[in-house]
């Protein structure tokens, strides 16, 4: 039954990924273009899904749209203004930006025509997380720890300059 | 590290549910801590001074109700106060027995509310519900006393309007029963619950000399340690012949004069109000309500002042007589004015949810600000 | 569903595609769910909390419309519909509009991998537990546009509110949640139910006094999650007038409400879920009705309901009773302390599982003992408490 509304679903969900990132580059409004990427981050998702890759899928809603997307939110509406109306998207430097897209478009367009796909028939729907705790432990130990690291290194980061902050904040008052 | 950051003015009011009436704060706050508060009275002013030059001394009591909603009965009693010092009149002893007791009564319902305020103002919706449920059995004595639940004009010069209605003193007494171990479930409730201890002790500290020098009157001058009450160090009435303590703040949770301590010393002053009124009905004497009253009122030239402890603390009139039938000039102090002048200095680095909690502890009242 | 969507295709729109009918068939359904079984349960839950909170108050609580004042969430519901539907001039118009739907969105997916018994469920994610943490994501988006979109400060400050609380709180949710998800070794609601038994020594909740300890966190930041209080800061009345709702009326403004009770129901489901043994009926009960048949199922059902309204009933015990904390406690409380006590129980059950992978029987009727005897303490203080206020007056002058 899946396979038959595959076609259906994919178009919907490419036509929201595509429609939601037109809206994040082209809107002139700050607020608009974060709040388009809620569309984009589902619509990857939802790909995701199709592909039976469902631990990825709901990962990709959790930090995404939960975590990054937020996090961009709340940078936006930090942004100095952000109660004018005015405030809009300027498109700084048009003429560098054209030509480097036109370049990436064509190249990547070339390289999507000229490559082989290998394409796979069904879809097999199998429970992945298994399979990838088990890699992320084992083959993908280093890699996996790495980022952790780098995690925590930003979480100590963070919250120093946080302190930092507040230490200056508190000299001020007093 | 300077990360540059804006400042947002905040419009907190006049319509605001926290303010209890119409008071405007402009408050400028970055992201939860604000920067200041200012407040911006004068939107509940009805004149009520302008009135008294324009009334006759003994119309202008039912105004009086309307300086302090809250606290009505204490409100008459001050001005029927000064104006019988005014026209040097004798009260008979069973009036003064009555007027203290509704000035208790009237005490009580003013504090239950303002404790059920603050406990609401935090978030409990609970305690408020509670307590003004206890209010209303005491404005259904207020009721039996004088026919009105809230703007009462109970006080007359020269005395008050009724005596007590039969089995007034049983009725009272079987209430005092009662709200005794409400009082002990309260407290139970809200100020030996952790997160109400948490949201007050600490917050809103005024200081032994910021409460002298910012002219604080009542509970929250006594929350912040000082020990003065006008009915038992400029006594008047009949006050002399009762026995009370007068609560004092002393910083049991957090620090001296924070906005816990405003609340238990609130607490406290309901206890000893239940003594004073079962002292009262004890020793109330037979006699007359309403002394000899002249028929015209017509105060010899003078001027009088008349302090006496209200709800809300220190309530003072003032009167001028130009010896006609109308007073001069009329005056009244309340202490909800001298509170919000506290508020700006106080209130500075504070958070936006504590500023909420301490202007609910210092018991602001509108029309009292404003009069 | 496939041979009803077959059945259809036949004998109704045999013009269309098989595939589009397929889809036709899968959104009605989904309609007919929302509409037909969530809304009444966040209605019912409505019902439940007033009544609760009169009782708590010393009030009756709705009690005309229908049975018992059953009825009364259907008559606010037709009375928001009939409310004009106010944009405010400054409001962003069509985030304002969105907010709501996104709000609803988020929790009403959340009821597709609620499992309601043994075979009644939408569909059984393998990811399930993920996917209902996922659909909360939803919701901050949805909080943060509502409180922009309103166009203004309160609205704002309690966006920003709700959508730094939502974020902080999923770290213990996440972790607490985590030592059931390492005890059933599946991420799927089901799996982990069915790794689980009908008894309380058999419940998770139980199994170790790191679990024990983890349904409390998870509890705490599920409570949280869903602004209720004691951290409804993100609408705090007092200090927010009521925060990211503020400019909302009428039916937009009920979507808020329904989304604040499903979440209610939504925790319930959660915590019993994982702790409590979910849907498990026990074996003897489970035969005298026949293991297959539909009664089955139905006792399975009322058996995780009865589970869900004993945590739903706590909760809004909870709300009525205590203050609301503030901005910064709420975050101290969530870095300070959940977040390490919630790595200390993963790995506490990590290494209790490598210690005795069979579990210690005897912890575990430690663990039910001190619980019963909490319980039993509640029920005195209850019975106490109405003891004690049981003096009442009459002071009606007119007597």
């Amino acid at each position: 039954m899946l396979d038959s509304l595959q076609p259906l679903v994919f178009g919907m969900l490419a036509l929201i990924i595509f429609i939601s990132a037109a809206f994040i580059t082209f809107s002139r409004n700050l607020i608009y273009s974060a709040f388009a990427l809620l569309g984009s981050f589902t619509g990857v998702a939802g790909l995701f899904a199709m592909l039976g890759a469902d631990f990825l899928a709901v990962v990709q809603l959790l930090v995404y749209i939960g975590g990054i997307m937020v996090l961009y939110l709340f940078a936006v509406l930090m942004t100095s203004g952000i109660g004018d109306v005015r405030l809009t998207n300027r498109s700084i430097a048009v003429k560098i930006a054209l030509p480097l897209a036109l370049v990436l478009f064509f190249s990547l367009g070339k390289l999507i025509f000229e490559t082989e796909w290998f394409a796979q028939q069904t879809v097999k729907i199998a429970p992945t997380t298994a399979a990838i705790g088990d890699l992320l432990l084992t083959k993908y130990l280093l890699p996996f720890e790495l980022v952790s690291v780098l995690l925590l290194s930003t979480l100590i980061g963070s919250v120093a300059l946080a302190r930092q902050e507040l230490r200056n904040s508190k000299e001020n008052h007093d | 590290m300077g990360i540059q950051t804006e400042e947002m003015m905040l419009n907190m009011g006049p319509q605001h549910p926290s303010t209890h009436g119409v008071i405007r704060f402009v408050v400028k706050s970055d992201g939860e801590v604000m920067t200041e508060a200012v407040p911006d009275v004068g939107y509940l002013h009805r004149s009520i001074e302008k009135i008294g030059e324009i009334c006759e001394y003994n119309g202008f009591m039912p105004y009086t109700d309307r300086a302090d909603y809250l606290s009505a009965m204490n409100a008459n009693q001050g001005y029927a106060m000064v104006v019988e010092k005014l026209l040097g009149l004798e009260i008979p002893e069973r009036a003064e027995y009555l007027r203290v007791i509704a000035a208790e009564l009237n005490r009580i319902i003013s504090h239950i509310l303002s404790l059920g305020a603050v406990a609401m103002d935090i978030g409990a919706a609970t305690p408020f519900v509670l307590a003004l449920k206890e209010r209303e059995k005491v404005n259904d004595l207020m009721e039996a006393l004088c026919g009105q639940r809230l703007t009462y004009s109970y006080v007359r010069i020269g005395g008050v309007s009724y005596d007590m209605p039969p089995g007034f003193i049983e009725r009272s007494l079987k209430f005092l029963a009662d709200f005794e171990p409400f009082m002990d479930e309260f407290e139970n409730l809200v100020p030996e619950n952790k997160i109400f201890i948490e949201r007050t002790a600490g917050v809103g500290v005024i200081t032994r000399e910021d409460a002298i020098a910012y002219n604080l009157v009542g509970p929250n001058l006594r929350a912040s340690g000082v020990d003065w009450d006008l009915r038992r160090d400029m006594t008047y009435s009949v006050y002399p012949k009762l026995q009370f303590e007068v609560p004092v703040g002393v910083g049991s949770q957090g620090v001296v004069g924070d906005s816990f301590d405003r609340f238990i010393v609130r607490i406290k002053e309901i206890k000893q109000s239940i003594s004073l009124l079962k002292q009262c009905f004890a020793q109330i004497p037979e006699g007359d309500f309403l002394g000899e009253i002249p028929r015209v009122m017509k105060p010899a030239v003078g001027e009088c002042y008349v302090r006496t402890e209200s709800s809300r603390g220190d309530m003072g009139y003032y009167l001028i007589s130009d010896g006609s039938k109308n007073a001069f000039r009329v005056r009244i102090r309340t202490g909800s004015f001298t509170s919000m002048s506290i508020i700006e200095k106080i209130s500075r680095g504070m958070m936006l949810a504590d500023l909420v909690t301490f202007i609910a502890s210092l018991d602001v009242v509108a029309p009292e600000i404003d009069r | 569903m496939e041979n009803f969507a077959i059945h259809i295709h036949e004998s109704y729109l045999y013009g269309l595609p098989l595939s589009v009918v397929n889809l036709i068939v899968m959104f009605g359904a989904a309609f007919v769910v929302l509409l037909g079984f969530v809304a009444p349960f966040a209605g019912l839950l409505s019902f439940i909390e007033r009544r609760i909170a009169a009782r708590i108050q010393c009030r009756i609580g709705p009690n005309r419309v229908g049975p018992q004042g059953l009825l009364q969430f259907l008559a606010d519901g037709v009375k928001s519909l009939f409310k004009e539907d106010l944009i405010p001039k400054v409001a962003d118009k069509p985030l304002f509009i969105i907010a709501p739907y996104l709000v609803f969105l988020g929790m009403f997916t959340s009821f597709v991998v609620l499992p309601f018994s043994s075979q009644w469920i939408v569909a059984d994610l393998n990811v399930g537990i993920l996917y209902l943490f996922a659909t909360a994501a939803i919701t901050v988006v949805g909080l943060v546009m509502a409180g922009w979109g309103s166009g203004s400060k309160w609205s704002m400050l309690g966006g920003m509110r709700s959508a730094a609380q939502i974020i902080s709180y999923e770290i213990p949710t996440g972790l607490a949640a985590l030592t059931a998800i390492l005890l059933a070794g599946s991420l799927s609601l089901q799996e982990i139910i069915a790794a689980q038994g009908p008894h309380p020594w058999q419940w998770y909740f139980f199994d170790n006094p790191f679990t024990f300890i983890a349904f409390f966190i998870l509890f705490v930041a599920l409570v949280a999650e869903g602004n209720r209080a004691p951290f409804d800061l993100p609408e705090a009345e007092t200090e927010l007038v009521s925060g990211y709702n503020t400019e909302y009326s009428g039916m937009r403004f009920l979507f808020f409400f329904f989304a604040e009770w499903a979440h209610l129901y939504v925790l319930g489901a959660i915590l019993t879920t994982l702790f409590l043994g979910g849907w498990q009926v026990p074996e003897s009960l489970l035969a005298s009705v026949g293991a297959e048949s539909i009664a089955a199922r139905i006792l399975e059902l009322v058996f995780f309901q009865l589970k869900i309204y004993v945590l739903v009933f706590l909760v809004v015990q909870l709300r009525w009773t205590v203050p609301r904390v503030r901005m910064d406690q709420m975050m101290d409380m969530c870095w300070k302390y959940l977040v390490p006590i919630g790595f200390f129980c993963v790995a506490g059950v990590a290494i209790w599982m490598m210690l005795f992978p069979d579990g210690v029987s005897f912890v575990k009727y430690l663990l039910i003992a001190f619980s019963s005897a909490m319980v039993l303490y509640y029920f005195y203080k209850v019975y106490r408490n109405f003891k004690d206020s049981r003096a009442e007056l009459e002071l009606n002058p007119f007597v």
